[in-house]
């Protein structure tokens, strides 16, 4: 059974440069425009092995996602990547605070985004 | 735009012949020098976001070159490592967009600052507009939209501001697990 990835972004090219890059990994790819649009998406309940998120989205931001996200008991231990072009130590600090896993920095290389998926998602 | 440009936005409507033109020529003067250091940063915000663009169409064509190839000495790993790269240039749209949304943002808080000036010597409301113009950099996402506006800011309008990414700088540190 192929693994489920949420990925969340404003801008409709990175989210699918993401989701070709994940899909051509073998992944199962749901999407979303922004915080509130994925918690929309997962509110049935529904499990993601792995969620990539951007930082600054209208709406609701990436930081407020995952602490969302948190709350649910699905998402728990589930690993979550923010993928943002800000590279600042507060923002990142903020985001290690909300439960982020790890912070990738924008432009990503699609081999570096696998490797990175793969080390912090269980086996 | 000068003091006296906005002297005669307010002709007439003076009580205080002593305090009032002082207070708006004040007024117009910091809109004038807070320009002064806003139009090269702005600038360099959009030199950068040409090179940008024409750095990721370069790449493409390259990489594109690459996977079109029938070439016997182009293999697998070139093509996938090429496709990576294509995936990389492709984001240079997600990069500029954000870099003009920046600039489109100071050009609106620049257009709420003159538009306070013009309405007369609305002085708090000027000084509030101004402050958040001296506060674009907050708006910065990107540490390279950092760099060229502190580069921009200390450099005289005629002299070129160095945009270009320097070599190595483009992937700094770019995961950081927790």
């Amino acid at each position: 059974m192929s693994k489920t990835a949420l990925v969340v972004d404003d801008s409709p090219t990175m989210r699918q440069m993401v989701a070709f890059t994940l899909t051509n990994a073998g992944f199962t790819v749901v999407e979303a425009e922004h915080g509130k649009d994925a918690v929309r998406k997962v509110s049935d309940g529904g499990k993601m092995d792995i969620v990539v998120t951007d930082l600054n989205m209208p709406e609701m931001d990436g930081i407020t996602l995952i602490k969302e996200l948190r709350k649910l008991a699905a998402f728990k231990f589930t690993p979550i990547l923010m993928l943002t072009t800000e590279s600042a130590m507060e923002k990142k600090q903020a985001g290690k605070a909300a439960g982020a896993t790890g912070w990738i920095v924008k432009p990503f290389n699609p081999e570096v985004l696998l490797k990175t998926i793969a080390k912090v998602m269980p086996a | 735009m000068t003091a006296d440009a906005g002297r005669s936005t307010r002709a007439g409507s003076e009580t205080d012949e002593g305090s009032l033109p002082s207070r708006q020529q004040q007024a117009w003067e910091a809109f004038a020098v807070c320009a002064v250091r806003l139009i090269p940063v702005l600038k360099a915000q959009m030199t950068s976001v040409t090179q940008e663009t024409e750095r990721a169409a370069i790449d493409l064509l390259a990489h594109l070159r690459v996977l079109a190839s029938e070439d016997a000495a182009v293999t697998a790993e070139d093509k996938s490592g090429s496709l990576s790269k294509v995936v990389m240039a492709m984001q240079f749209q997600d990069i500029t967009r954000q870099k003009l949304e920046h600039v489109g943002q100071a050009l609106d808080q620049w257009n709420l600052h003159l538009q306070a000036l013009m309405r007369g010597p609305n002085d708090e409301d000027a000084k509030r507009e101004i402050a958040a113009l001296q506060r674009i950099e907050q708006s910065y996402t990107m540490e390279e939209e950092r760099r060229l506006h502190a580069s921009a800011v200390t450099f005289e309008y005629q002299d070129s501001i160095p945009t270009d990414v320097v070599d190595g700088e483009a992937e700094p540190d770019s995961v950081t697990l927790f």
